[in-house]
């Protein structure tokens, strides 16, 4: 049990270009499990290889999905094209879709979310570094593998290199983790840091979370309230952007200070309030939650079972 | 990315919503011109891309700094005096020659507008907006913008015009209307119509209300519009209704579908260098105060290196974020920008690699530091994707650097610098 993936994620991925070919080869040597590419017009015919590995690569979704059985999409198609991709596989009723492309239109995702309302398809991104789950080697996204360990702390932020730094600082502090999700940094994404704690919170391989926001937008205080409601364990979290001037774009589109609610001392007020542990400091994430861990008599050392 | 005023009256008046007679002008005989056709009585009103106009002041470019600290220093002194203070941003006039008078300061090309919300620097005026005065029975509000945690456009409206809305929804929270749009519907007239009752207009202007509202959301859609916000639209005392104001804002990402929004951009209201590092392809660059000069990948990781800074007693320079590094120019560009920045005491590289290489990000660092002859103090923190191929690279080139593994470390080493004032010496061996 794992929330999102697990070892019978069957993965395809949606746009070879050169970033996509890049990232698969190092998913497939991380050892996930990469059953079809969809790419209209792929040059290099109809399979992918990549040292010991191959898979077969379709022009549409429909036909991957048919022929290999494929539950979990990754997008790399550029923005131009990124909305109509998440439509196809919403369309093909893949379960987990997974977008990492930046600057898709606003308005391109308000469909997309009128799309998903009641579909059986659940969107992570865009915007987003993407999913990794370390114990069943599944990478489904962007991410470095070498600072990910396996264990039981789960990791949801915004930011896509602020979860590098989280985990690193983690897997420096003897934590591995259970599953990390990036959601994505702009204005409508899919699934929010709320959903996705709600995963954590009924996974039995998942003993903690760390929650990484920024300013702008409500969705910390969202997860807040879901924590004060329903959360039985320890969340630590960091807001990015305390020291932002006020009415600033800081690159992700969803981080504008929105009036009081979106600057960093409401969130964590909120997140205090709720009961999460705060790290004022990003370069404090592993020591809080090793402190934290210790606590709750739940810190595993590295090399016991996960 | 925002537009004028005038622009977003161009979009609405080509949809069908009303907005008072008149135009932009930039020269005396332009607006000699509209003064004759719209005149005798009519507003002037400065077009920037910043707010707070009305409140703000037009100055000459040598008195920005201290007009700003004045205004900082006392914003109620200023408070409610949108229209008719003669230095500010929106003036009234009657008859041409009293209208020149009021024009020519504000398109003068030394004369800066000053407001809270400007900068010490203040912006230059970009055109004259020159419209017949309206008669004004009650002013309301309305807005579109996107809310995001329902994945939907909201519209915002209120019988409580023509002050700020966050001031209205604090004080008066029930005057506040918030309509979710279904977007597969849009917002069509009988949905516009319904809004108009709500808000208390007169029946004889519901129809023409409700077809405003939803012209307002062709606007907003038809534009891939951020934001499209009339704060005041009035009912006049003929009884019809007018979009007095207009605030468009534009989605970046969705340029490729309007050419690029060339028509609408006007890069003078914009900060030369962040011109400069949007056409070297870098993800984010937005000037601050302090002076450590930040070069940092991904937004989240980047404003996360500046509140380091801030928690280790230092200020940085600026915010950038470069996006994804595959290419080692990209990092040489970063660095000229923020070379060239003379606030920059200190130079704080934090790259945690993803699909960036930082094996290339310190290729494009060696690179940097020998072709712009770098100066200052170098402090760089590397880690992820071929993290030990770029650290033997930077250890191999020989060049002055001070490095640290860990963000807290790397960011009290950055501090450290800029507070010793030192330079960079000349090499590590």
């Amino acid at each position: 049990m794992s929330i999102l993936l697990n070892n019978r994620t069957r993965l395809m991925i949606q746009g070879l270009g050169n970033e996509g070919q890049n990232q698969i080869r190092r998913s497939l040597d991380y050892g996930t499990t990469v059953v079809a590419g969809v790419h209209p017009g792929f040059r290099g015919g109809d399979s992918f290889s990549h040292g010991n590995h191959s898979f077969p690569v379709f022009p549409t979704v429909a036909q991957a999905v048919e022929q290999t059985q494929a539950n979990c999409c990754i997008i790399y198609v550029p923005a131009p094209g990124a909305a109509d991709a998440i439509l196809e596989n919403i369309a093909a009723e893949i379960p987990l879709i997974v977008c990492i492309t930046e600057g898709v239109p606003v308005h391109d995702m308000i469909r997309v979310r009128t799309a998903l309302a009641g579909s059986k398809s659940r969107l992570i991104g865009p915007n987003c570094p993407g999913i990794i789950q370390p114990a069943s080697k599944c990478r489904v996204g962007i991410h470095p593998p070498d600072v990910f360990m396996p264990g039981n702390v789960g990791v949801v932020s915004r930011s896509g290199t602020l979860v590098y730094e989280a985990v690193d600082q983690l897997t420096r502090a003897g934590i591995g983790q259970s599953t990390c999700v990036g959601v994505g940094g702009d204005p409508i994404i899919g699934e929010q840091q709320q959903a996705i704690l709600r995963r954590f919170n009924s996974d039995p391989d998942t003993d903690a979370v760390v929650l990484i926001g920024e300013i702008g937008g409500l969705a910390e205080q969202a997860a807040a309230a879901y924590i004060k409601r329903s959360m039985n364990k320890p969340v630590v979290a960091f807001i990015a952007g305390a020291t932002a001037p006020p009415g600033r774009r800081m690159g992700h589109a969803g981080a504008i200070i929105e009036g009081e609610a979106g600057t960093a001392e409401a969130k964590i007020a909120a997140l205090e309030a709720a009961g999460a542990v705060i790290s004022r400091s990003p370069a404090e994430i592993g020591s809080t939650m090793r402190r934290v861990l210790e606590e709750a008599g739940k810190y595993q050392p590295p090399g016991a079972s996960a | 990315m925002n537009i004028h005023e005038y622009q977003a009256k161009q979009l609405f008046k080509a949809r069908g919503v009303p907005v008072p007679d008149g135009g932009a002008a930039t020269t005396e005989r332009e607006a000699r011109a509209l003064l004759k056709e719209h005149g005798p009585d009519v507003v002037i009103k400065a077009q920037v891309h910043a707010g707070g106009r009305g409140k703000g002041r037009v100055v000459k470019r040598d008195r920005a700094s201290r007009t700003y600290n004045d205004l900082r220093r006392e914003p109620e002194r200023h408070e409610g005096q949108i229209v008719g203070r003669r230095r500010g941003g929106v003036r009234l006039a009657s008859g041409v020659e009293e209208a020149l008078k009021e024009f020519r300061p504000l398109m003068d090309k030394d004369s800066r507008l000053v407001s809270v919300q400007t900068g010490a620097d203040g912006v230059p005026i970009s055109a004259v907006l020159i419209e017949k005065q309206t008669s004004i029975a009650r002013e309301y509000y309305f807005s579109i913008q996107v809310d995001g945690a329902n994945g939907q456009p909201l519209i915002v409206a209120s019988a409580e015009g023509g002050q700020s809305i966050e001031e209205v929804n604090r004080t008066n929270p029930g005057a506040v209307l918030r309509v979710p749009v279904d977007p597969v519907e849009g917002f069509p007239a009988f949905r516009g119509r319904s809004l108009a009752n709500q808000l208390g207009l007169p029946s004889s202007a519901i129809r023409q209300a409700g077809d405003m509202f939803a012209n307002l959301y062709r606007v907003f859609s038809e534009m891939d519009a951020s934001l499209v916000e009339v704060n005041p639209f009035v009912l006049t005392s003929e009884g019809t209704v007018m979009a007095i104001d207009g605030k468009v804002g534009l989605d970046d990402n969705a340029s490729f579908r309007h050419g690029g929004y060339e028509a609408w951009r006007d890069r003078s209201q914009e900060n030369p260098t962040e011109i400069e590092a949007e056409e070297a392809n870098i993800g984010s660059y937005i000037k601050l105060d302090g002076n450590i000069g930040c070069v940092v990948n991904g937004a989240g990781l980047a404003m996360a290196t500046m509140d380091t800074l801030k928690l280790h007693g230092g200020e940085p320079a600026n915010f950038l974020d470069i996006g994804t590094v595959n290419r080692k120019d990209r990092v040489i560009e970063a660095l000229r920008i923020i070379v060239n920045d003379p606030d920059v005491k200190t130079i704080f590289i934090n790259i945690f690699g993803g699909l960036a290489r930082v094996d290339i990000v310190a290729e494009g660092v060696v690179d940097a530091v020998n072709e712009l002859n770098i100066q200052q103090p170098l402090v760089v923190r590397l880690n992820g994707s071929n993290v030990e191929e770029g650290r033997r690279v930077l250890h191999d080139s020989g060049i002055a650097v001070e490095t640290a593994d860990e963000l807290g470390d790397a960011a009290a080493l950055a501090v450290e610098a800029a507070n010793s004032g030192r330079r960079r010496s000349r090499s590590n061996n």
